[in-house]
């Protein structure tokens, strides 16, 4: 006799198999590149230590490790001011790609003439203008906002745009000739399909806000991840350096996931949709 | 030069008591590139008895069409006057007179077959309740024999089956007129007929206008009470010929001598049309 499992109402043995595959599905994903990982660390161990490299200049990781323990409260703080900076930016940058991007597309004449002072003002190295921000904005906050929204909109704005752009025009005629309005087609057919194009966007702006506010804290800050990398570096701690790295990192990677998931409950459609293959 | 009688007035007793449902007088379209005006369509007549089905045919390039967009309203022709069912064509589609097809199925990748199905029925001044929209559509997918499919979105269904949600939306409008622009031209040969028959059956229990754009000679003549045969340089309609087979049609109708006799004929007109244009 086989169990019946009863949530399922399949052959118990079937259900768990199901769950076996999808646990070694997830293990193939997760294990090889952590193996590398793993790998990479123990050669990285063994060189400095056969090299006899100076903790000064490359930190072993049993040394970054030792840095991350023993500097933990404080990097934490860091990372919560960094992480507040990144996520605000981050926002504010969606906020005006998103608005530059309906600016150009609805309002088609003030498009023609905004879109390449949109891409004009792409071309400035907004890096340098940091120390302008922190002369403007201060110390706090505001500055290394400003920055990575200057930094980080101009993908979602490019994106959404291209999205909106995205629908056949034979389906967009054919709203028409029904007597559809402008902004039912806008907020029924066009936003909707920008969104996958979006959340590309959104993912792009994520990790240049993570830059934006390392270099805003870089031009002028008195606490953050940035900041700690910037003193712990003067004072050749490079421990520290590389542990504050690490911080970084894993909150850019933490921000990055959020948006993939985000991107999974908004559009579960998106990833069986390909527009290359649209008909 | 034509050697064959162009049948131009339908002496048949079917058609000739009905008032003609789409009337066309001199239509003329020229696009414009570049300041450089491009003739499309020359001084064409038509007329489209309520209750028919009539097919355009001609080489690709010949304004089929754009003779077609203009039925639709969906193109404004530079001279001439159309009218469906007494209206201007963007009059009779705001009034939801005209249902339109075309090859590609132009479908929302986030709906499902049913919510595409009663899409355009939410939208413009004459929208629907969802609820009726939905249920108009469920009774269009069970014409179009495609129930089971109602809750798939566009990216789970074939290309013949997306191209019946597309027939389905169009009918949910309750239109008297349907305009269709090559709706089989991207599906295979098997799927083809089979969408053929089930066309038919359709225009039997509906009595639409059907209005068919194609370049398949087999299909005008399968489908069709009267072909078009159009032609280039300047494009117009070079022969009107009524299809004389019996009203039921199916896979034996191939085999009627009628329906050789018609398609070497509609064959000869497309080949001399052609090696005209060359000439």
């Amino acid at each position: 006799m086989t169990a019946i499992d009863q949530a399922t109402m399949r052959p118990r043995a079937v259900a768990r198999g199901v769950w076996r595959r999808r646990i070694r599905h997830a293990g193939a994903e997760v294990l090889p590149p952590l193996a590398l990982l793993l790998a990479v660390i123990a050669l990285w161990e063994l060189a400095i230590r056969l090299l006899k490299v100076s903790a000064f200049v490359v930190p072993a990781p049993s040394g970054i490790a030792v840095a991350l323990v023993e500097k933990w409260p404080m990097l934490l703080d860091a990372s919560r001011i960094t992480a507040v900076e990144i996520f605000t930016g981050f926002v504010l940058s969606a906020v005006v790609g998103v608005a530059v991007a309906l600016t150009i597309v609805r309002f088609e004449r003030f498009g023609r003439a905004l879109y390449p002072l949109v891409v004009l003002f792409q071309t400035v190295p907004k890096v340098a203008l940091a120390p302008i921000f922190i002369l403007w904005f201060g110390y706090d906050l505001a500055p290394k906002v400003v920055l990575i929204v200057v930094i980080a909109f101009f993908p979602v704005a490019i994106d959404m745009m291209h999205g909106l752009q995205s629908v056949e025009p034979g389906f967009i005629a054919l709203m028409r000739s029904v007597g559809a309005r402008r902004s039912e087609i806008l907020l029924r057919v066009q936003i909707p399909y920008s969104l996958p194009h979006l959340m590309a966007g959104l993912k792009v702006a994520v990790t240049l806000s993570v830059i934006g506010a390392i270099v805003g804290e870089f031009a002028g800050a008195s606490a953050g991840l940035g900041y700690v990398i910037q003193l712990a570096s003067n004072q050749l701690d490079t421990g520290l350096v590389f542990a504050a790295l690490l911080a970084v990192s894993i909150l850019g990677l933490a921000f990055y996931y959020a948006i993939e998931l985000a991107e999974r409950l908004l559009v579960p459609w998106s990833s069986k949709y390909d527009p290359l293959h649209r008909s | 030069m034509l050697s064959i009688d162009p049948i131009r007035a339908v002496p048949t007793a079917k058609t000739s008591p009905a008032p003609a449902h789409i009337t066309a007088r001199s239509i003329s379209v020229d696009f414009r590139h570049d300041g450089i005006v491009q003739r499309v369509l020359s001084g064409i007549d038509l007329d489209v008895a309520r209750g028919s089905f009539v097919s355009l045919i001609g080489p690709s390039g010949c304004g089929k069409s754009t003779l077609l967009k203009v039925m639709a309203g969906l193109l404004t022709p530079s001279e001439g006057t159309v009218q469906v069912g007494g209206l201007a064509p963007g009059e009779a589609a705001r009034r939801h007179m005209i249902g339109l097809v075309f090859q590609e199925a132009t479908l929302l990748p986030w709906k499902t077959a049913l919510e595409n199905a009663a899409f355009l029925l939410t939208v413009g001044g004459r929208a629907t309740p969802r609820d009726v929209a939905l249920d108009r559509a469920m009774a269009m997918l069970r014409l179009v024999k495609l129930e089971a499919a109602a809750n798939k979105l566009p990216s789970q269904l074939s290309g013949g089956m997306r191209q019946r949600v597309a027939i389905a939306r169009a009918l949910a409008l309750d239109p008297e007129v349907l305009l269709m622009d090559e709706p089989f031209g991207a599906l295979d040969a098997i799927t083809r007929e089979e969408m053929s028959r089930g066309l038919l059956e359709i225009w039997d229990r509906t009595g639409k206008t059907i209005v068919l754009v194609t370049h398949s000679i087999d299909e005008a003549v399968f489908l069709s009470r009267e072909v078009h045969v159009m032609a280039t340089g300047p494009a117009r309609i070079i022969e009107t010929l009524p299809v004389d087979l019996p009203d039921r049609r199916d896979e034996e109708t191939f085999n009627l001598p009628a329906f050789g006799r018609a398609e070497a004929h509609l064959r000869h007109l497309l080949i001399q049309s052609h090696g005209g244009d060359g000439a």
